[in-house]
This record gives C-alpha cells, sequence and structure tokens, in this order.
C-alpha cells in the first residue's frame, strides 16, 4: 500500500486511477489477502483483535471480539459490509468508494476468511448511484481476477459477494434492519437477542461490518496491530476518517489519529469558517451525536472515550460545524424531523415518540409553543434511551436532550422572540 | 401475458434465482420496474404475486416502506433536495425557495412543470452542500443562481 | 427435559423449567407484567416495548416476553423506574390513539383501558394534534378495521403468518404513519378472523356480527364445547341470561384441543339458541300440548319391531346413554340408525381446527353404541331408517343446521312416515307438515354433560344457561318424562 503519514484508508489519495485494479496492484494491492490466507483464520481474529480496531460506523464495537462471537460449529456463516452511509453529516465510506473500492474488497475477501464465510453482501444506499458503479466494476474485476469466486488465487478458500442496493430508509444503517433488507422485507431491525453473530441473516450467524472498519483490514495484515495501535488512544486505536461540513472553508474527509484536537481538525485542516463566521456550535459524531458547545470544541479530543466523557460521542466521525448567525432551534428541528421520518415505527417508543418530539417542535415554529415544551422534550427523549430494539431511539433521544442542555437559554428565547413578533 | 417486458421477465427471473430467498429478490425488483415504468403500479404489484409469487402483501409493505419508490406517476425531472442539518446550513431553503419559484411559472404559464420537489435526508456528500439529485445525477453546492443554470439544461 | 432454572421475581424465588421467558414465569406466578404485543400462542415480536422489568445488575431495563430465565436472574416488576417506565410506555401508546371509547366495541376489555387503571393514572402531556389514519373499512366478512386506534402491536400480522398462513395483513408505511392493513382494502376470506378481534388488544378489529349488540359488561360468561365440528373447541358463551340470549362465543384455551384459538363458523354456533329460532311448548300449545303423552300411546300401541330410533351425533353422552337404556333395555328396541349428513366429508380437516365432521360428539354415540352391543361404523343410515317400514320413530335431531344442508329434505321425508317423534330445538321443524310430533330440547349451552371429540378427548359441559325457552328438555329429561307417560298409562289399565 502507499505508505503516507496517517493514511491507512486514504493511501490511495492524490494517486491518479486510484479506484482501478490496476492501480491498486501496482501499490501492492490483494499482497495482504495472500498473506492472510496463508494463515491460519482465527490467528487472523487474534490479530485483529490485537489491534484494538473499534467498528467505524458509529458504535465503536471491537471488531475482532465481535468476529469471535460466531458460534464454532456453524456451517452457514455471511458478512455484510454496511456501506448504508446515512448519518447526516457522514461521507467517508462514499470516499472509500472512490478511492479505492478495492481496498474495501480485500478486506472483506480477509474478513470472510477469518470468519469462515462463503457468501457476503455489500449493502449500499441507491442514492449513491455513480459509486455503486464503481464498487460493481470492482467486484467485477475481482472476480475476472480470481480475487473473489471459488478457490480463491488458489488458496482453496471461496467467497462469493453480491452487491445490494437499498431504497431510501437510514433504519437500513442498523445492522439488523440491514439483514431484514437483505431478505427482502421492510428494514425493521431484529429483536435482540439472539444477536447477528448467532442469528443474522436468514437466522445464520452473520457479521456486519461498516465499510471503512473493512478498508482498515489488509493494513493491520500489513503492518501489524503494533503498528496500528501506535496510531490513537490506548483505548481508541488507530486512525479514523473524520468528515468535516458546514461553513468552513476546506469540507471534506480528513483521516486522522484517533484523539485527534476537534479545534485542530476544524481550524487547521477545514480551515476554519468562512466569511468570518463564529462557531458556535458542533455536532461532533453524526446527526445523532449531542451538540457540543464553543467551550467544548477548543478543548475536545476526539475519540471514543472523550466525547462519551462529553455526554456526546464519536459516532460516525462527522464533525457538522454551527455558525453564530444560525438559530439552534432549526438545527434542532431538521434533527428531530429526520429521525421522525427515519423511525422504522416498528417499537412504540420510537415511533411515537420521535413523532411527538418533532410534532412539539412544530408547534413552537407554528408559535403555539411554551417554555414547558422543552422540558417535555427532554422528558420524552429521556424515555427513549435504551427501550427499543434498535439504536434509532437513541439516536433520536441524545441530540434532542443535547440541544435541550446546552442550548436551553437559547431555545427559551426562541420562543419569546416568535411570541413577541405574533 | 406478461404486463413486464421479455427483457425484464428474464431480469426477474435472474434475481429470484440469485439470493438465499426469492424474497430477496422483492427489492432489486421493484427497482427494475421503476426504472422501466418510472413508479410502481397497482397492477405491478398484482403481477409479481400472479407470475412469481411473491405475496402482494409482502410486496406493498417493502414499497411503502422504502422512501425512493414512487406509487404515483412522476413528471419526467424529480429534484431530490437534501433538507438535512448541513445543507440546511448551507443555505438549501434558499434554493429550493427558487426551484419553487421555477416550478411556478411554468403553472402561471398553464402549463405542467417538468420538475417535482421533494426534501430527502442527507444524500451522503455533505462536503457539498446543499446537494441534490435530478432523477439519479447528483449537483453538488448548488446555490439559487447554480440552480437556475442546471434547471435551464434539463428545459426550463 | 425437566430442568428447573431458579431465580428471584420480585424477592421471591420462583423455579421454572429451562427455557422460560420472564414473562411466562411471571404468568405462572400471577405477578402481572404489562403488555400488548406478547401473545402466547404467537412468536415474540418485543414491539411494545412495554413489558419493562428490572434485572438486578443491567443498567438498562428489559423486556420481560424476550428475556429467558436463566439460574439467579433477579427480576423486579414493581419498582420505581419499571413503575415509570410503564406508565411512559402506555402514554406512547396513548399519543395518538384517539380515545373514542365511548363508541368503541373494546370498551370494558380494552387493554388500554385496563393498564390505565393498573400502571398508568397520569395527567395527559399530549397538547399536540393528533395523527388521523382510516377508520371503520371493512376488511372481511366478519371483521372492521379502525386503524386509528391500532396501535400496531402486529399480533394480528402474526396471526396472519403463523396460524392461518394466509400473509393478508401487513403494516405499511414508515414510523408513526405505519398503517395496518390488507393489500388494496382486499377482504380476509378465512374462517377464523374472530380471533383478531380477540387477540387485537385494543378496539381495531372489532367484530361485525357483535358490533355495538351490547356493552360487555353487561354479559354472563360461561364455559362450554363449542357445537359446531368433531373438533370440541372449548369456549366462553356470552349471554344475557334474564333476556334469554346469547351474543358471542370465544374461545378458552384448551392445549390439548384448541390451543387459543377458534373458527367462525364455531362462533356463529349461539344463534340458533335465541328464541327466535327455537322451538318451544308454547310454540306447540295449539296442539294440546300432549306431545309425550302421544308418543307414549304410539309405544305402547306398537310392537318394538315396528319402532325406530334415528341418532344424529350432536347430544351428549349422558343423553344417548339414558335414550339407548330405555329405548333398547328397556322397551327392546332394535332398529337404530345414525342420522348423518349424506354429502359429509368426515375426514376433512382445514389443517387449523375445522374439521368434515360437524357433529361434536360422533365418537361418544360411537362409544355408547357399543355399550349396548349396537356398535358399526359411523355412516349415515338415514335412507335405512326411511326404508324399514317402521310405524314409530323417535329421532334426535341435529341442532347444527350448517353442516347439514340435507336436513330440510329429510324432514319432509320423515314427515311420509307413519308416526315420528322429532326431538328438536329447531323452530323450522314446525313448518314440516306433518310432522306431528315436536318434543322441544335444549341446546348445546344449556345442558349438562361429556362429549368425546374426534380424538376422543372428553370434555364436560358443567355451568349450563337456563334454557332461552320454556319447556325445553334435555334428552333424559325427556326420557324420564316419557317412561312416566307410559307408567301412567300401565297404572291406567
Amino acid at each position: 500500500m502507499p505508505a503516507a503519514k496517517h493514511k491507512i484508508v486514504t493511501a490511495f489519495e492524490g494517486i491518479p486511477q486510484s479506484r482501478s485494479l490496476e492501480t491498486y496492484l501496482k501499490h501492492g494491492g490483494y499482497q495482504n489477502l495472500k498473506k492472510a490466507l496463508s494463515m491460519k483464520p482465527d490467528a487472523l481474529v487474534d490479530l485483529v483483535k490485537a489491534s484494538g480496531l473499534r467498528g467505524r460506523g458509529g458504535a465503536g464495537f471491537p471488531t475482532g471480539l465481535k468476529w469471535s462471537f460466531i458460534p464454532k460449529d456453524s456451517k452457514e456463516r455471511y458478512l455484510v459490509c454496511n456501506n448504508d452511509e446515512g448519518e447526516p453529516g457522514t461521507f467517508k465510506d462514499r470516499y472509500i468508494l472512490e478511492l479505492s473500492p478495492h481496498m474495501l474488497l480485500e478486506g472483506m475477501i480477509i474478513t470472510a476468511y477469518a470468519i469462515q464465510s462463503k457468501k457476503g453482501y455489500v449493502y449500499t444506499r441507491c442514492e449513491f448511484y455513480e459509486e455503486i458503479e464503481w464498487l460493481n466494476q470492482a467486484i467485477d474485476e475481482a472476480y475476472e481476477t480470481g480475487y473473489l469466486g471459488e478457490n480463491i488465487i488458489g488458496s482453496g478458500f471461496s467467497f462469493n459477494l453480491d452487491h445490494y442496493i437499498g431504497a431510501g430508509a437510514y433504519v437500513c444503517g442498523e445492522e439488523t434492519g440491514m439483514l431484514s433488507s437483505l431478505e427482502g422485507k421492510k428494514g425493521y431491525p431484529k429483536l435482540k437477542p439472539p444477536f447477528p453473530a448467532v442469528a443474522g441473516y436468514l437466522g445464520k450467524p452473520t457479521i456486519i461490518n461498516n465499510t471503512e472498519t473493512l478498508a482498515t483490514i489488509p493494513w493491520i495484515i500489513e503492518h501489524g496491530a503494533e503498528a496500528f495501535r501506535k496510531f490513537g488512544t490506548e483505548k481508541s486505536p488507530g486512525t479514523k476518517l473524520f468528515c468535516v461540513s458546514g461553513p468552513v472553508k476546506n469540507p471534506g474527509v480528513f483521516e486522522r489519529p484517533l484523539g485527534y484536537p476537534l479545534q485542530k481538525l476544524i481550524y487547521e485542516d477545514a480551515g476554519g469558517l468562512i466569511d468570518g463566521k463564529e462557531l458556535k456550535a458542533v455536532i461532533p459524531g453524526g446527526a445523532s451525536s449531542p451538540v457540543l458547545n464553543k467551550e467544548d470544541v477548543m478543548t475536545m479530543k476526539l475519540d471514543f472515550e472523550s466525547l462519551a466523557g462529553a455526554g456526546s460521542m464519536l459516532g460516525s466521525g462527522a464533525v457538522i460545524v454551527i455558525p453564530h448567525d444560525v438559530n439552534i432551534f432549526d438545527v434542532f428541528k431538521v434533527t428531530a424531523d429526520f429521525f421522525h421520518h427515519e423511525s422504522c415505527g416498528q417499537c412504540t417508543p420510537c415511533r411515537e415518540g420521535t413523532g411527538w418530539i418533532a410534532n412539539i417542535l412544530q408547534g413552537i415554529e407554528e408559535n403555539k409553543g411554551s417554555p414547558a415544551d422543552f422540558e417535555r422534550i427532554y422528558k420524552i427523549a429521556t424515555q427513549l434511551m435504551g427501550r427499543t430494539i434498535c439504536a434509532l431511539s437513541d439516536a433520536a433521544a441524545m441530540p434532542a436532550r443535547g440541544f435541550v442542555n446546552k442550548f436551553r437559554d437559547e431555545l427559551n428565547a426562541y420562543i419569546e422572540t416568535k411570541r413577541n413578533t405574533r | 401475458m406478461s404486463v413486464f417486458s421479455e427483457k425484464l421477465q428474464d431480469k426477474f427471473k435472474h434475481y429470484l434465482a440469485r439470493y438465499e430467498t426469492r424474497r430477496s429478490a422483492i427489492l432489486p425488483i421493484l427497482h427494475e420496474i421503476q426504472d422501466e415504468y418510472g413508479w410502481i403500479q397497482p397492477e405491478h404489484i398484482e403481477s409479481l404475486e400472479k407470475e412469481y409469487g411473491l405475496a402482494k402483501v409482502h410486496v406493498q409493505e417493502v414499497v411503502s416502506f422504502y422512501s425512493m419508490y414512487r406509487t404515483e406517476k412522476p413528471r419526467p425531472y424529480r429534484i431530490y433536495f437534501c433538507d438535512n442539518i448541513v445543507c440546511t446550513l448551507m443555505g438549501a431553503e434558499k434554493t429550493m425557495e427558487k426551484i419553487r419559484k421555477v416550478m411556478k411559472s411554468y403553472e402561471d404559464k398553464g402549463l405542467e412543470s417538468p420538475f417535482s420537489l421533494e426534501g430527502v435526508p442527507c444524500l451522503g456528500v455533505c462536503d457539498g452542500a446543499p446537494a441534490m439529485l435530478v432523477n439519479k445525477e447528483r449537483y453538488l453546492r448548488v446555490d439559487s443562481e447554480k440552480v437556475e443554470e442546471i434547471l435551464m439544461k434539463y428545459g426550463a | 427435559m425437566n430442568e428447573q432454572v431458579t431465580f428471584k421475581l420480585n424477592g421471591k424465588d420462583v423455579s421454572v423449567p429451562k427455557g422460560w421467558t420472564v414473562m411466562e414465569a411471571a404468568r405462572r406466578e400471577n405477578v402481572s407484567i404489562p403488555h400488548f404485543c406478547w401473545h402466547p400462542g404467537l412468536k415474540i415480536a418485543g414491539v411494545c416495548r412495554f413489558c419493562m422489568v428490572e434485572v438486578v445488575g443491567r443498567p438498562k431495563l428489559e423486556i420481560a416476553c424476550n428475556l429467558p430465565v436463566t439460574e439467579g436472574l433477579e427480576i423486579n416488576t414493581k419498582t420505581d423506574v419499571v413503575k415509570d417506565a410503564h406508565k411512559w410506555g402506555l402514554e406512547f401508546h396513548l399519543i395518538n390513539h384517539p380515545l373514542d371509547c365511548p363508541i368503541c366495541d373494546q370498551a370494558g376489555e380494552c387493554k388500554l383501558q385496563d393498564y390505565y387503571m393498573e400502571v398508568g393514572k397520569y395527567k395527559s402531556q399530549m397538547t399536540r394534534p393528533k395523527i388521523l389514519k382510516p377508520k371503520a373499512l371493512d376488511v372481511g366478512s366478519e371483521l372492521v378495521l379502525d386503524t386509528e386506534r391500532c396501535i400496531l402491536c402486529s399480533r394480528c400480522v402474526r396471526f396472519e403468518e403463523e396460524v392461518t398462513k394466509t400473509n393478508a395483513l401487513g403494516i405499511f408505511s414508515r414510523g408513526d404513519r405505519s398503517i395496518i392493513g390488507t393489500y388494496n382494502e382486499e377482504k380476509l376470506k378465512h374462517n377464523y378472523q374472530e380471533n383478531q378481534v380477540d387477540i387485537c388488544p385494543v378496539g381495531a378489529f372489532t367484530s361485525k356480527r357483535f358490533r355495538f349488540k351490547q356493552r360487555v359488561w353487561f354479559l354472563t360468561q360461561k364455559e362450554s364445547i363449542c357445537p359446531g365440528c368433531s373438533t370440541g373447541c372449548r369456549i366462553s358463551v356470552h349471554a344475557k341470561p334474564q333476556e334469554r340470549r346469547y351474543f358471542r362465543i370465544k374461545p378458552v384455551l384448551d392445549k390439548e384441543v384448541n390451543g387459543y384459538w377458534m373458527c367462525d363458523i364455531g362462533r356463529r354456533t349461539f344463534e340458533h339458541h335465541n328464541l327466535e329460532n327455537r322451538l318451544d311448548s308454547a310454540s306447540l300449545v295449539k296442539r294440546g300440548n300432549g306431545e309425550l303423552a302421544a308418543l307414549a300411546e304410539q309405544l305402547e300401541a306398537s310392537s318394538p319391531r315396528d319402532i325406530a330410533l334415528l341418532v344424529s351425533a350432536q347430544y351428549l353422552n349422558e343423553e344417548y346413554q339414558s335414550f339407548f337404556e330405555f329405548f333398547v333395555k328397556e322397551l327392546g328396541v332394535q332398529k337404530v340408525y345414525q342420522w348423518r349428513e349424506p354429502t359429509e366429508k368426515r375426514d376433512d380437516f382445514d389443517n387449523i381446527l375445522l374439521r368434515g365432521d360437524r357433529n361434536a360428539n360422533t365418537q361418544g354415540l360411537m362409544g355408547t353404541l357399543e355399550t349396548f352391543g349396537l356398535s358399526r361404523n359411523a355412516r349415515n343410515e338415514f335412507d335405512d331408517c326411511l326404508k324399514s317400514k317402521s310405524k314409530v320413530v323417535i329421532a334426535l335431531c341435529p341442532e347444527i343446521t350448517s353442516g347439514f344442508p340435507s336436513l330440510g329434505t329429510h324432514l319432509t321425508q320423515l314427515a311420509e312416515m307413519p308416526f315420528v317423534s322429532l326431538w328438536t330445538c329447531l323452530i323450522e321443524a314446525t313448518e314440516i307438515k306433518g310432522l306431528e310430533n315436536l318434543i322441544p330440547m335444549k341446546s348445546f349451552f344449556e345442558k349438562k354433560g361429556t362429549t368425546l371429540n374426534y380424538n376422543k378427548v372428553e370434555r364436560k359441559l358443567e355451568s349450563p344457561y337456563p334454557s332461552a325457552v320454556f319447556g325445553a328438555l334435555d334428552v333424559s329429561e325427556a326420557v324420564s318424562a316419557l317412561r312416566s307417560e307410559m307408567r301412567k298409562m300401565l297404572g291406567k289399565d
């Protein structure tokens, strides 16, 4: 792989025609697969465990540990790549497809070998029309050259991969919602237990990993767990893709070690705010992460623990910069409307609660609000946490509580201003 | 006689054999129908049950659950504008206002607008906010001036 | 197999078989855990999120319905945090519910109402307009659907998937716009529709047959056995005995026989019990009311060789016993014919509950015949009876006419025989010219006794309603009345 500082999944940044198999092979592509196929599957699981790699989709669950949950006596196993990037503010997996879809494929084939899966799926959201074609082409190339299919490069290991396209539902980014969708159903997340590693796709053991997570695997094979741990913090090792968006000079994806200062990311890497705007707040990990105020931003480190410690979360690494001239109520309402729109409706608290919160905010916008409304929203949100089959409910509740917590005065003032302009 | 073309039927058969269960073929089949006819009509759903044994209720559940399946006859150019956080921060509402104006100019002339406008959740290209799709074509950093040029391209 | 697991439920040690959930264990221990989507006859959905319990040592509340009991587990169902969760759980279900209880048929047996008293009693916090959804949809011959009252527990959808395997219901759309329904408002076509009314915990599915007929709290409930077919489902008959009126039938759990369900044909078997369909002594007044005496006279004057018994399989074991005791043992009658629908497909089965043998007690009749040395196969012998040239026929008429399309013809044919005594509860019998001797009978729900279902499972009918009509008898009562008539006659001699 091309060697560059801090670059694991973005190693192909700046390399012309980086998506082609030719380019990928020229830079050592699929060599890590060869290496992995010569190892014992369990050794690969141990290696990834030792690297401390944590899921890059948002939840941060240790990847190697997840793999080890597959029941030893199971025969039919599935690997699913969660490429349904839909968390508002997130565009990192798309970037991997743009740079090097083969890196994702190599990571998937290695993972499939590690968990001894013969069949895998990549699940991509349908709005990624162009990216879908890029990945389809890479899959075709991999089949043609024997990296996918039967007896992969003479190893005796076989793995077939299919590309499945969603149809517009955020909840399919939840791993078991994705499995329901793959089964041709509504994206209703599945009741747990059993967990997907035991009973997933069609009730068979299934591992679901995020695109970025899987794309990291070849590097870990090449450089080892220790090298990976040289990046990041002890509990959050490695690098992470951060997506900076909002009114900044250079919005985009930045691969940085975990534990990286948020302030540096915004003001140096992304070049600070445009048009002399001042920073008011930052949503640090996608729409479902609680908002940080300016004070938090200045000292925040971007890793799982630091953000959790501040009552927020690293999430998908989507850093959304909110400038001073935007009313926080508007951001709150867009967020609440989004979760209301995307709740699958299966579990009562989420179905009713996300709608209720959006409904109350609608009332406030229509100048029918009272300060008690935000207290009510806070209470409703609290009842949505940890009460449902999947985490969409929490994803809706946490930012709602965050907005009320951090911007209560501004929100109450919004009601007052509305009232005075009646 | 099937309501579907032979070419489409071949694709359906391919999908029905491709996955572990026939039911998994529902989503890709619906995408194909939509690409061919523009939207998913009741006769399509009924034929999928009659010809391929895909239960109407199961298909209808899927059609109604996923927001990208259309169940009404679409306009030639469908604008899916991201109205999520980042695009809102970057002025999506202003651009959408412009699009509505263009659409209204057709009505004012007594014509039907060739465009439809729908707010959609994050399109995953927030570094290019505000973002929109026109049918399957993606446009980034669409401000109110740029949008006019784009719509012109489609005949506005 | 019988491995037991012990855990603590509200501080008390409880042992249950391995594999049980906390919900199942709590039910056995009479610890109420509120729930909507869980139903013991259906797979676990875990979607209402109402049955939250506290697991000591775990950070989050968990749902009891999907929580397996493990050794040493400590569960609390009444702590403040659990109570709070239940209160909120109920409020989430109610914020968009129309609260139209006064015009809702489910009122009085609605789980929303029950739980409001049990775990709710909060002041509503909903200040915004509610979501409106389609109402009063005609979704089947037996059903009306109100999607606004629906709480989307998915029981009805699972019933269609797991029990009838018809997949006719789905949940369409998404989030709080979700709607239960059939495809394009097609109608449910199966014979198990009213189970949807039973399992619907709210007033979303209501019964066309029962809608707006009666407030449920005015109804008396008594257990009985369904007379509709040889499965013999255990049922509860809902009636107003003071008005001599039956209103509906619901299934009662019987794991050996019907589980949680019963069919719509069975549910309709209350209709013929009601006054307007019944033969009563009053309708016989103008005939002089001497029916039993007239029969006694005929019997007295006839040789046993000229007497025949025509017996349907819709009476109870005890009734057959006294019937044959009297006619066969005491009077020496030898000609016994079984009265069955000639077109019946006795071995038909819908793979759920309904059987082709639409008689509740074929096995009971066969068994009794055997004890009287009259054993034979269950087959229709009506024509043999007609051809028997008997002078006196005593006929135990079937009471369920829906499974007996030939009954009308049979009665007309019987009327041409010299003397027929028809023991029946059907008012139709009075319309047949030539049927002179009619004995009004009690119907199934008005008798005590036992039945044997197709599988020879014995079930008792223990709590009869007083007969809806005056002067009706069961077979045993009729036999003893007949016996005393004959004694009276003998005494006169």
